[in-house]
């Protein structure tokens, strides 16, 4: 039998930390077992260096004049654009004569930044929505969830020209918008109904038995235990939003300066696309790398989804 | 011949961090007809020596030695296709917390006949007449079978589980906790009635359950397990007026007497032990105030001590112990 | 029940008109109108552009224009597309929609039948490499980008084969002569699937009452094949077979396309959905019952598992028109949502708001329908 009179406190961050350091470690081991997880962080982490590449590359060996992906040409060149590729120009030049890996490497930048501030724009506003409307029903519930049906219907493209025609647009401002509009739509009905299988538990009652009012038992018990999963549909976010953007770019109906669904839009303006096999280096390498950044966003997701989902996991 | 013959059964789960030593050379016989209760703490195996009776072992169990004879045939070694023709037919199963066992999207009567057709060659109107008459023998109004689960109460859907688990006639049932989740009265009630029918059609039973008092009034012998492992085994008189495991003797002493003396209740301190490293030797000896040095270093082989009555302890206890009862 | 579907189908409406509202002064709020787009001609004179847009109704005050709207609206009056002068929008819709309706449910269906099964059979083999690499693949082909698809698809089948044309509804050479309109045979078309359809299934009830399973799948089968017989030989004695086959020709593209991104998410959805059933434990009474493993799988299961994946169709069915914006435009497919986007580029919003109301009505009752479905197929649900 434990002797009971000894007893050592520790300082509650620390028996925090301690229990913060374990569970990741746990989780991690299931994140890693999943072996979807750790391929798409795989290549995540490729296109993170990828992204890092450039202003080493732009400081080094490239010459920001040639080498600039939106204002760089090559006058060596000149006759021969979109050139194929080379030794100096390893995935080609564009029509226009900018250097297409380059435009590569520095579109990715905006693209991480993009699509993660979308989602976690959109997850925030869904997870508060969500649970609001879990908790009180009624009244609430209904004007969200039709206000939901409304915004899921709504025709972005027409909004994005009318936004465009009153502010310029780039990058940052796109996040926004999507992820504000995105966040009012059917990520909302989602997280609702996980925060309703969380009010549901007893601890819920138990806390409101305890005095805890509606907000307080909103913000530490409703949202913590669904935090998990809109971390999870943040990964899925993430894909929507590049994707978003790319067709959009591409179709010609966003007007910045660079990315990779412009990238696919010059090639295809400029009337390469039609010509396929002639001049891949001009839309393989920005559609292989919208895919692919989409593609391991989605599969971290679903690496996540067998820690949270805990029906899911093997024994 | 008995009717299940288990002889030093060993099964293992693997699992990320190690073996589990969930049943270990655990041996006992049933006989056609004859109710055994296997009794002991959540963990202690009993569970699982059920699953490995019907072999619906998840992928990570493997039974690593032993034999399941039933009706002379070992079911080890018999791959699935033949297993499945004993399964309900040879023996059936009342799981756990039966609520979770009727699928939310068939009727309860469908599913009581789909097992039914499984194993008998009867037409539809002949399974539904089998249906009704179990639903009655369970006392349930036989128009309930076209009923959804969720229709059902949870005493009710315990007995449409009972009724399914008899459908096909079969020698054995093996009832895991079957009254846990009910309360007391109606406990009470379907103990007796699942007791009843059990005797008028001449059926075996194995009851599964932690509640020693539940396992006393329904059973002809009964088996206490720990760890993992039999300790004792013996019809239910001598396990109550004479128990020599020091396990079983604190589980006896543990709950009151409703008839006078008025003693302190012992308890056992300590835990079961993790099975994932269980402790070598017999795996009580921490707990247990009798431990010797052979406790702690050899397994108590399990032997006969009477006629019926089987211990697993290097020290049994002939006299009850410090705290026998009366 | 009842009381809940009228009380959502009021909610619908005031969404509805609502949805009218908003969308209405969105594209109002678009710089320029209809004309803007001759601004730049120097042979259209100013008085010519105003007197267009007085004819078009556009000269008025916003205000005016909307209630003028709303209310032709609710009389069932589309309005006339700018574009297509002077088409009525109900009438363009009414082409063009049957169009994006048979890719996407002819898409969604062969995409079900590849995905549900696979999905079920990967889940319950779960851990296997063959769950790995197919959930890879499905992962892989529901995030690809789409008009990267649509580009290899196009390279390799029409560019590099020949197999097939690189987009286009049909090839207008080989309809000179043609005795009725391309709008005719492709209905005639539809209705030729949705007749096989039909005998599919009263094949499948007629069929029942046979006991034994293999003979049952046999007489199916033999009925189906008389069928797709019958109606071959149909389009074939009209002689308007060549033209249904060049409008088919045509279809093949894009469908793939479609087919391919959706079977990816249905195949992972109905993974996830069986893997959350497996657990439970009716599946192992089951097997305890002594059920065949295929039984214990399809009909217990797969059967509750089944519901999302079902939801999730009938909810899509609202998603017709986006879904379909890229395909169309990638392969130059009339549908929907190639003039959905066609007309809001050129801020024709008659047509534009025409598309939309389509889509808007489809999607809330494609809401309320999936809603009432769950009800009707998990007994346990009741509103």
């Amino acid at each position: 039998m434990t002797d009971r009179t000894t007893y050592k406190f520790e300082p509650l961050w620390k028996i925090r930390l301690r229990l913060f350091v374990r569970s990741f470690r746990k989780n991690w081991g299931l994140f890693w077992e999943s072996r979807i997880g750790p391929l798409g962080l795989f290549i995540i982490l490729g296109f993170v260096l990828f992204m890092a590449a450039h202003p080493i590359l732009m400081s080094t060996v490239w010459d920001p004049r040639v080498y600039d992906p939106i204002m760089g040409f090559d006058p060596k060149l000149v006759g021969q654009h979109p050139a194929p590729p080379s030794w100096a120009h390893p995935l080609g030049t564009d029509p226009i004569g900018r250097d297409i890996l380059s435009q590569l490497m520095w579109s990715t930048r905006s693209e991480f930044a993009l699509g993660i501030t979308s989602a976690v724009i959109t997850v925030t506003i869904g997870t508060l929505i969500g649970s609001i409307c879990a908790y009180f029903g009624g009244l609430i519930d209904m004007f969200f969830m039709r206000l939901a049906d409304l915004v899921m219907l709504f025709p972005f493209i027409a909004l994005l020209i009318v936004m465009q025609s009153i502010i310029p647009m780039d990058l940052l401002k796109l996040a926004l918008i999507m992820g504000g509009l995105g966040g009012f739509g059917s990520i909302t009905i989602v997280l609702k109904s996980q925060a309703l299988t969380v009010k549901v538990k007893p601890y819920i009652e138990a806390a409101k038995v305890a005095g805890g009012g509606s907000f307080h038992i909103i913000r530490n018990h409703i949202i913590p235990n669904i935090l998990p999963i809109s971390f999870l549909y943040m990964m899925f976010n993430v894909t929507s939003a590049i994707f978003s953007e790319a067709a959009l770019s591409f179709f010609g109906l966003l007007d910045i300066r660079m990315s990779w669904g412009i990238m696919l839009n010059t090639a295809q303006d400029a009337g390469y696309l039609g010509a396929f096999g002639y001049y891949w280096w001009l839309w393989a390498p920005p559609g292989a790398a919208i895919t692919l950044l989409c593609f391991a966003f989605y599969l971290v997701g679903r690496g996540l989804d067998e820690i949270v989902n805990p029906r899911l996991r093997k024994r | 011949m008995a009717l299940l013959d288990v002889s030093h059964l060993t099964m293992h789960y693997t699992t990320k961090m190690g073996d589990v030593h969930a049943v270990d050379d655990v041996s006992f016989k049933v006989d056609v007809g004859q109710a055994l209760g296997l009794v002991g703490e959540s963990g202690c195996g009993k569970t699982s020596v059920a699953m490995s009776l019907m072999k619906l072992l998840p992928d990570n169990a493997r039974i690593l030695a032993g034999k399941i004879v039933f009706e002379g045939l070992d079911l080890v070694p018999l791959p699935e296709e033949k297993v499945r023709k004993i399964r309900w037919k040879g023996i059936s199963m009342v799981f756990q917390a039966a609520m979770n066992s009727l699928n939310p999207v068939y009727r309860v009567g469908d599913q009581i006949i789909e097992a039914i057709q499984q194993h008998l060659p009867l037409s539809i109107e002949e399974a539904r007449a089998k249906v009704a008459k179990l639903y009655t023998l369970v006392e349930m109004d036989p128009k309930l079978m076209d009923r959804y689960p969720h229709e059902y109460s949870g005493g009710m859907k315990q007995r449409a589980i009972i009724a399914m688990a008899l459908a096909c006639d079969p020698k054995l049932i093996i009832a895991d906790e079957p009254t846990t989740a009910l309360d007391v009265i109606v406990q009470d009630r379907i103990l007796h009635r699942i007791d009843e029918i059990r005797k008028e059609l001449n059926m075996a039973m194995m009851y599964i359950s932690h509640d020693i008092a539940v396992i006393a009034e329904v059973s002809d012998v009964i088996g206490v397990m720990y760890a993992g492992r039999l300790v004792e085994f013996a019809d239910t008189v001598t396990i109550f007026k004479r128990p020599v495991h020091p396990y079983t003797i604190a589980l006896m002493s543990a709950f009151p007497s409703i008839k006078g003396e008025k003693r302190p209740l012992v308890h056992l301190p300590g835990e079961p032990p993790d099975l994932l490293n269980p402790p070598q030797g017999c795996r009580f000896h921490p707990r247990c105030q009798y431990a010797t040095t052979i406790c702690r270093e050899q397994v108590p082989p399990y032997q006969e001590l009477e006629s019926g009555h089987y211990v697993a302890c290097w020290n049994p206890q002939r006299e009850g112990g410090a705290n026998a009862r009366a | 029940m009842l009381r809940f579907i009228v009380w959502r189908l009021a909610q619908n409406v005031v969404v509805f008109f609502l949805f009218l509202t908003v969308v209405f002064f969105l594209f109002q709020a678009m710089p320029g109108d209809y004309t803007k787009q001759f601004i730049m001609n120097p042979k259209i004179p100013p008085e010519a552009r105003e007197a267009l847009a007085e004819r078009l109704g556009l000269s008025g005050t916003v205000w005016d224009q909307y209630i003028h709207y709303i209310r032709n609206v609710f009389t069932g009056n589309l309005g006339v597309s700018f574009e297509h002068y002077p088409r009525e929008v109900w009438d363009i819709v009414a082409e063009r929609l049957p169009r994006t309706a048979v890719l996407f449910f002819t898409a969604t269906l062969v995409a079900f039948s590849w995905g549900f099964p696979l999905g079920k059979y990967i889940a319950w083999k779960r851990g296997s490499v063959g769950d790995y690499a197919a959930t890879v693949t499905g992962v892989l082909f529901y995030t690809i980008f789409t008009p990267l698809l649509a580009i290899i698809l196009l390279f390799v089948f029409a560019n590099q084969l020949g197999w097939f044309r690189s987009g286009g509804f049909l090839s207008p050479r080989f309809w000179i002569r043609a005795p009725v309109s391309p709008q005719t045979v492709f209905l005639m078309l539809i209705a030729t699937m949705l007749g096989l359809i039909g005998w599919w299934a009263t094949g499948r009830l007629v069929t029942r009452r046979i006991g034994h399973p293999r003979p049952r799948k046999l007489a199916l089968r033999t009925f189906t094949t008389l069928g797709i017989a019958a109606a071959v030989g149909g389009w074939y004695t009209s002689g308007l077979g060549p033209y249904a086959g060049d409008i088919v020709w045509h279809m093949v593209l894009p469908l793939l396309e479609l087919t391919l991104i959706s079977f990816g998410g249905t195949m992972l959805l109905m993974r996830d959905s069986m893997l959350e059933v497996v657990r439970e434990d009716y599946i192992t009474t089951a097997r305890a019952k002594g059920l065949p493993d295929k039984i214990v799988r399809d009909k217990h299961a797969a059967r509750t598992a089944l519901l999302p994946v079902v939801t999730s169709f009938v909810l899509s069915i609202g998603f017709v028109l986006s879904g379909g914006i890229i395909t169309e435009t990638m392969f130059s497919w009339k549908g929907l949502g190639l003039t959905y986007l066609q007309a809001t580029l050129s801020q024709d919003y008659p047509l534009a708001m025409g598309c939309l109301i389509f889509t808007g009505v489809l999607a809330l009752m494609a809401h309320l329908v999936a809603d009432v479905l769950y009800a009707v197929l998990d007994p346990r649900i009741s509103y």
